[in-house]
């Protein structure tokens, strides 16, 4: 057990090391790459160890929500995550994404599939902090990507957009609702 | 005869442009002061190159003890140069349409730059006898007592012409308007003196 | 095992918060100040100066700042609704009225939206407008002295948002209520705010030689919160547009409550229908209790008057005056383009900017394309108004401005982004990150006929690592942009004062050779100046001991004065002779329960102190001035109550 973390940990520390070993831009294309968004820049960079975990590091740290973090960073959406908020993150968990017709989780974290992959998890996303009580007041809901989701209260269960809230985790920044399913964004 | 005598009623003339601009510029520049301080000198007074230089320049005067600028009031210049200065002019204008009208020598108009240089040199004189005084007769109980390397007491007199360090300040002398209004005024009836005698040449020919 | 889990997540989160750090200083030297040609951009070689003004509100700090473009210096504070220190504006007994409210002595405000005044939609810059936003107030600050020259308070408003935007010619400052209020006000139940609270918008008139404020008419409005607004301009020159939200009339739990509409409004008011109807004998004078307070500079004091009436309007009475525009999600700020002709709300919980156009809104306007009413005003047909939408891909859109090369910039608070986007096409011409969660940005001129636009400052909430820590509390963060080019270039970071809500800038030229550099000391009309030492003197009348005292480099005129008692309330009333620019004097004594007094050269000031203890008290200067400076005191002998001793004075004795 104990070599097996070692091995963990010099396998990840040179990950890391690699990645930031990235080559640096050559002075002379200053210029251009100036204009380029960092991938690494902003606040969902800066390093804090004290406050509140804020959604990105809760989702990070979730082992059920690993396909949907890959996908926000397959989305470069970390920096969305991250911000004062109040945002309120639908989270659907791993098994949700299975649910999906096979395949389609792969076709979406493909490169040229990012725009389809962004609408899809900023439908997830609303602007605002409401605890599943407050959620019942709404009909509707204002999703990230401009489109409204349904919502439905059936006994003592809510749901958004036809996913079920299973749970719900506050956040620094917002709260997360762990959900059964994906929400897929009506198309218009 | 008659071109001359004209220059010479215009050279006359343009030395009363001392009434109406400052012959003389004293200007003060340092680091705090990116606009400088300046006095201008007028025929019958002092005045700031801006509107409370003066003030701002005794205020200054007054740690190293000096006296401050004087006022019309306080100098006798300031009431007998303009006199003198209208009297030349109105002679130098004499002068000229005596010529016109009734010939005169061309020799007076070198007689009348001749009075008007001496005292020109005179007030020249005069001025700088006034800067050392202005510079040199400090208060004994200044603040600030400042002494040159060999132990005498430092001198402020600012420069009679071109510049100066006097402590952190740079001091510039230069004539102004009024000043290069006399000088060209006497120019012209120089040259007026040489077409006069020019031409009383050619007509003696 | 699940300890070795969570152990090596954490491993990993802090793993790639160390490379993203990395990252971060990689692209500081790809992108930031170390790239020579951005240096040069911001490089202000000593004694050379900058190309711009901008003044940046404070926000809680209840003052201005005033900055320069590009290199983000900051040159001054101007106090405004808070009393400062510094200078001992609210402290010193002239400007103490400047700060008199209906509600007593305020001395503070949250201090929001500075706007330029303008002359044919171009900035003039004679005069900078800006509002408090807790007690409802307008400044008005002189652009030549740059001090705070009135202040006049809004009544029958609350949460003074809306504010201070003037209409192109300066005819009007402009004043909108955020939170709707009972009018006039009194006792009643919170839960009945529906359709018996009420909106006033104020229009304040500007008197066009000295800048005087009066407040023309206040219209009151539906129960709506009134966010933020514009004037038109241009062709829409007449027209005042503001935008709204909680169009539900909530009075609680505003963020689910007020978040049920799917459009709110943008209420675009034809002020001068108004104007000529009030001008006409409409409207209704109410009561109201309102101060009016007004510094005169040439007694160096300001007076505080109590107003009492206010003339109102109802829509209702004015029919035609006003339409309400349906523009979605809560939309926070109402911009208006050089030319006048669009119309900007950026619904703060969406992802896209919706665009009205001034002309299809006369055009619906004519042809009746109504769709519904509130509480008798008419709501145009959303289709029918909108000349465009802009998908921008970012989320939270606050504000806009223009660099007046048909390009709109928006900032986005939650995807903390600047978004280039061109007016007419809604086409995104380029994105650029800030640093972090902008809130208003601003373009010198960027809210005029005319932009001076080169550079555009983004104003950040959040500041986190972008300087070096200084604890929990940081100053914000604003950032420049070069806007010169088809991309914007990021040039420079710099930490603002306070919490900046929006800001003003122009060229350097149009404000440089107005600005003041001494009082006239023979224009003083101050009562208690002197303009000859010789007059300096000690007056008893009763316990008020009023001191006349002059200051020169490097002393006070007088030094020493005897007689002062214990309980008396002593004046000091300085004058400072000096008439040499940046020379001021300042004087504070031992004990003093306000603050320091600085005095600009030819001003005269006054202090109160009132002694509490026998003993001989030092005062001085406290501006270093001059060389002898230090020297600059005095001593003030202060005796027992029941003494005798009659009042001296002296100098050099």
């Amino acid at each position: 057990m104990k070599r097996l973390i070692t091995t963990a940990f010099v396998a990840i520390g040179l990950l890391i090391t690699n990645a930031c070993n990235a080559p640096s831009t050559p002075q002379g294309s200053t210029e251009e790459s100036s204009t380029e968004l960092d991938k690494t820049t902003g606040q969902a960079f800066v390093e804090d160890d004290v406050s509140n975990p804020n959604i990105l590091q809760i989702a990070v740290k979730s082992e059920d929500h690993s396909t949907l973090v890959a996908a926000v960073q397959a989305a470069d959406l970390e920096n969305a995550l991250v911000n004062a908020g109040p945002l309120m993150v639908f989270a659907p968990v791993n098994a949700a994404f299975d649910k999906l017709p096979e395949g389609t989780v792969e076709t979406l974290l493909k490169p040229e599939n990012k725009g389809d992959l962004a609408n899809i998890l900023k439908f997830h996303v609303t602007p605002g902090n409401y605890s599943v009580d407050l959620i019942k007041k709404f009909k509707k809901l204002g999703q990230a990507n401009d489109q409204s989701v349904p919502v439905e209260v059936k006994g003592e269960d809510v749901y958004v957009g036809g996913a079920k809230i299973i749970a719900s985790v506050k956040a620094s920044n917002g709260i997360i609702h762990v959900v059964d399913a994906v929400m897929l964004p009506p198309s218009e | 005869m008659k071109k001359a005598s004209i220059l010479m009623i215009i050279g006359a003339a343009l030395i009363l442009g001392l009434f109406a601009f400052p012959m003389w510029n004293i200007q003060l520049g340092a680091p705090q002061y990116p606009e400088p301080l300046g006095i201008d000198i007028y025929i019958n007074g002092l005045k700031g190159q801006s509107e409370f230089d003066l003030q701002n320049i005794d205020g200054l005067n007054h740690y190293i003890g000096m006296k401050t600028l004087p006022k019309p009031e306080d100098m006798w210049e300031f009431t007998v140069f303009p006199m003198v200065t209208i009297a030349m002019s109105l002679l130098g204008i004499i002068i000229g349409l005596v010529a016109i009208f009734r010939n005169a020598s061309p020799n007076w108009f070198l007689f009348w730059f001749l009075l008007m240089s001496l005292f020109g040199v005179l007030g020249i004189y005069d001025f700088s006898q006034w800067l050392v005084d202005y510079g040199t007769d400090l208060d004994p109980n200044a603040i600030m007592k400042l002494v040159n390397p060999d132990g005498s007491p430092m001198q402020y007199n600012p420069p009679l012409f071109g510049h100066k360090k006097l402590l952190n300040f740079d001091a510039y002398s230069y004539p102004k308007v009024g000043g290069i209004l006399l000088w060209l005024g006497m120019m012209c009836t120089l040259v007026a003196f040489w077409l006069g005698r020019k031409s009383s040449r050619n007509k003696a020919q | 095992m699940k300890n070795f889990k969570i152990g090596a997540a954490v491993c990993v989160s802090l793993m790639i918060g160390a490379c993203g750090n990395q990252g971060n200083s990689d692209a500081n030297s790809s992108k930031g100040a170390l790239n020579s040609n951005i240096a040069e951009k911001v490089y202000i070689a000593p004694g050379e100066r900058d190309e711009q003004y901008a003044f940046l509100s404070g926000g809680y700090s209840g003052n201005l700042t005033v900055y320069g473009l590009p290199s983000g210096r900051m040159f001054k504070e101007i106090p405004v609704f808070s009393q400062f220190p510094t200078s001992g504006y609210g402290y010193s007994e002239e400007t103490k009225p400047m700060l008199n409210t209906s509600f007593g002595f305020i001395p503070w405000d949250d201090l929001h939206h500075p706007d330029i005044s303008q002359t044919n939609g171009e900035l003039d810059g004679r005069w900078i407008f800006v509002n408090g936003n807790n007690t409802p107030r307008i400044a008005r600050i002189s652009l030549s002295t740059f001090e705070t020259e009135e202040i006049i308070e809004i009544p029958n408003s609350a949460g003074n948002h809306s504010s201070s935007f003037i209409t192109e010619n300066t005819e009007y400052v402009v004043a909108g209520t955020r939170f709707s209020v009972p009018v006039p006000q009194r006792d009643m139940p919170i839960n009945e705010y529906k359709s018996n609270f009420k909106g006033a918008l104020t229009f304040i008139d500007v008197e066009p030689e000295h800048g005087h404020m009066d407040i023309k008419f206040q219209l009151l409005m539906p129960g709506f919160n009134y966010d933020l607004s514009r004037p038109g301009r241009d062709k829409s020159h007449g027209w005042f547009f503001f935008s709204t939200y909680n169009t539900e009339e909530a009075s609680s739990l505003l963020e689910v409550n007020a978040s049920q509409n799917d459009k709110d409004f943008i209420a675009a008011v034809n002020w001068q229908k108004i104007e000529e109807f009030v001008n006409n004998g409409g409207g209704t004078m109410m009561p109201a209790q309102y101060a009016h307070n007004v510094y005169d500079e040439s007694t160096h004091t300001a007076t505080s008057d109590m107003m009492e009436d206010v003339l109102t309007v109802d829509p209702s009475e004015v029919p035609g005056a006003i339409y309400l525009l349906p523009t979605p999600k809560s939309p926070h700020g109402c911009d208006v383009d050089p030319t006048g002709q669009y119309i900007i709300g950026s619904g703060k919980l969406s992802a896209d900017i919706t665009v009205h156009s001034f002309d299809k809104m006369l055009a619906a306007i004519d042809g009746e394309q109504f769709d519904g009413e509130a509480y008798g005003i008419p709501i145009l047909k959303f289709e029918e108004v909108m000349a465009g939408v802009v998908k921008s891909g970012g989320l939270g859109p606050l504000h806009t401005e223009f660099d007046g090369k048909g390009n709109a910039y928006t900032t986005f608070f939650i995807s903390s982004e600047v978004v280039k986007w061109e007016l007419g096409s809604w086409e995104v011409v380029d994105r650029q990150p800030t640093y972090y969660s902008v809130g208003h940005l601003m373009i010198p001129g960027g809210n005029s006929r005319k932009p001076h636009g080169k550079y555009l400052v983004a104003m950040n909430k959040i500041t986190k690592d972008r300087y070096l820590p200084t604890g929990p509390e940081m100053e914000h963060s604003a950032q420049v942009y070069d806007i010169s080019g088809e991309k914007m270039q990021l040039l420079y970071d710099f930490p603002t004062h306070g919490e900046p809500h929006y800001a003003a800038g122009c060229d350097a030229d149009l404000l440089v050779n107005n600005s003041k550099k001494i009082y006239r000391l023979d224009e003083n009309k101050h009562p208690y100046a002197i303009s000859n030492p010789s007059d300096a003197r000690v007056e008893r009348d009763g316990n008020e001991v009023h001191i006349y005292m002059s200051t020169i480099r490097s002393h006070f005129t007088p030094d020493n004065i005897e007689g002062i008692k214990v309980g008396d309330k002593v004046y000091f009333h300085i004058t400072n002779h000096e008439q040499d620019f940046d020379v001021p004097h300042g004087f504070s004594i031992i004990g003093q329960g306000t603050s320091e007094i600085l005095v600009m050269p030819g001003q005269t000031k006054t202090s109160l102190w009132e002694p509490k203890r026998v003993g001989v008290w030092p005062f001085y200067c406290t501006d270093f001035c001059s060389a002898l400076h230090q020297e600059m005191q005095g001593y003030v002998r202060v005796s027992p109550a029941d003494s005798n001793l009659e009042l001296s004075w002296s100098l050099g004795e």
